[in-house]
């Protein structure tokens, strides 16, 4: 469509420019000649049809040309520099399409050596992390496996203080280690090498199973946990990676919950799916930041200013176990706008705030699917 | 061999590491045997005859599933000892390979305490 409003808009000015001039012409022929005025007007009208088939053919055949090579360069800014322009004639029009020719060939070159040096790049990448991460995890062993000798009084007597300071030491080097590992998942899910291996299994046992690793933190944060489970049969799930996504959604509800908060945990068998809901009363995700949540090292403005510990990654790594066995995942957060206006941020009602966020999943009640992989991601089991 | 107390051979090429766990063992009363390579590891192994054995994977000489398959081939001790596999890695291929030979246990060394694997040890031994 595109093309024929434009050849319309150049002929139109060519022919009014064209019809001003001849105008111009008659009178001029009048002035000097004081031909009759009808015979004039005949044979100007004879002329201007004439001239006006011929201009509107010429100026047509120029635009036309002129429009694919208009047409082109939309092609090329869309991405597609598949096809070469007819160059035709050597006049201006033909060394344009000329020109055009030689950038996209030259832009062809350019982005297939982008491309090319994009992949090697986010290889070596994920080579280094994954080497990296393995190289990591013996030193971080041997640190973890001393620190335990001296913590279970092996390597002597400590006294109280000795005590507390090194169990801080374990700690810190345990979150060490965790993000290591999710690094290491991260790595085997960028390059495609994890494997999914379903059985059937007891989704809700998966959960609880879960839920326990955070019993210490409930307990202390006094949360209460709400578990609404429907009658579902044994689907095919990968058992590890289940328990490692619900693991990732539970840790972060119940690390951004505050105390005395609710989380809950929903399990509903739909017509096709098994729907995961897990929701809690926590901080939320600031809505400019929302778009982001899957991505790696993704860790919200209002969570960096608590006072917690996460490695962004839980998220990115629960994505794509779920996406690539055939699942959805999505979530709801109607917090606050954190980067607005401070002044306008008293605006938002308080009931708004700490909404909290809850994420969903859908999982086929066929199950999930299989893939073949060399390896397999770190869930602790 | 003195009476009463379980023998273990622990292999590993990373000294640290090595000495981590055989000093846990022998505060936790066993008789220890240790060797940096799977070779060396392997003659100890047969020559020994431990309760149990511990192996890394990756290790110089001789890594540890073809030292595990030589064990299993050499004699009715071979075929019986429990043998517990360290590993820095999960690897699918290595777990089914090993498990042909009746191996099951695999050692994450990062997600262990050293009490839970002097803990697996005993419960293998039928100590507890």
């Amino acid at each position: 469509m595109k093309i024929k409003t434009r050849s319309i808009n150049l002929s139109d000015k060519i022919l009014v420019v064209f019809f001003i001039f001849t105008l111009i012409v008659i009178f001029l022929v009048k002035f000097l000649t004081e031909i009759d005025w009808a015979y004039l007007f005949i044979l100007a009208y004879i002329l201007l049809t004439v001239a006006f088939i011929f201009a509107y053919t010429i100026s047509r055949w120029f635009s036309k040309r002129l429009a694919n090579v208009v047409f082109k360069i939309e092609e090329m800014a869309a991405g597609n520099f598949s096809e070469n322009l007819k160059t035709g004639t050597k006049d201006e029009i033909g060394q344009l399409a000329h020109a055009v020719n030689e950038l996209m060939s030259r832009l062809n070159t350019g982005i297939a050596q982008d491309v090319s040096k994009h992949k090697e790049l986010s290889q070596a990448k994920t080579d280094f992390v994954a080497l990296a991460s393995h190289q990591l995890r013996t030193p971080l062993s041997i640190i973890k496996w001393y620190i335990d000798f001296v913590l279970a009084g092996d390597a002597g007597e400590m006294n109280e203080e000795q005590h507390k300071y090194l169990t801080e030491a374990y700690e810190s080097n345990e979150r060490l280690i965790d993000l290591v590992n999710a690094l290491l998942d991260v790595s085997r899910i960028d390059v495609g090498t994890f494997s999914i291996e379903p059985e059937p299994t007891d989704i809700t046992e998966r959960a609880d199973k879960a839920l326990e690793k955070f019993t210490e933190e409930i307990k202390e944060k006094k949360l209460h946990i709400e578990r609404l489970y429907d009658d579902i049969p044994l689907i095919n799930l990968d058992r590890r990676l289940t328990k490692m996504f619900f693991e990732n959604l539970i840790s972060n509800s119940v690390k951004y919950t505050p105390e005395g908060g609710t989380v809950q945990i929903v399990l509903r068998k739909t017509e096709k799916d098994v729907l995961i809901k897990i929701s809690d009363n926590g901080c939320g995700i600031p809505r400019e930041q929302q778009p982001n949540v899957f991505t790696k090292m993704f860790r919200a403005d209002n969570v960096k200013r608590m006072e917690s510990v996460g490695t962004g990654l839980g998220l990115y790594i629960t994505k794509a176990i779920i996406e690539k066995s055939g699942g959805r995942i999505w979530f709801q957060s109607p917090s606050f706008d954190l980067l607005l206006d401070p002044k306008k941020q008293s605006n938002v009602p308080i009931d708004k705030q700490n909404q909290g966020t809850t994420f969903f999943i859908t999982i086929p009640l066929q199950g999930m699917k299989r893939k073949i992989g060399t390896k397999k991601l770190n869930s602790i089991e | 061999m003195s009476e009463g107390k379980k023998t273990i051979l622990i292999v590993e090429d990373e000294t640290a590491m090595r000495e981590a766990l055989v000093e846990k063992f022998k505060k936790s009363d066993f008789e220890t045997f240790n060797a940096p390579d799977g070779e060396e590891g392997l003659k100890i192994a047969l020559k020994e005859k431990p309760d149990i054995l511990m192996f890394d994977i990756l290790m110089p000489k001789l890594d540890g599933i073809s030292a595990t398959k030589k064990i299993r081939e050499s004699s009715t001790w071979g075929k019986e000892v429990p043998i517990i596999m360290l590993t820095n890695l999960s690897d699918p291929d290595s777990v089914s390979e090993v498990a042909s030979y009746g191996v099951f246990d695999f050692l994450v060394k990062t997600d262990w305490r050293l009490e839970d694997v002097v803990a697996l040890v005993k419960k293998k031994l039928g100590m507890v």
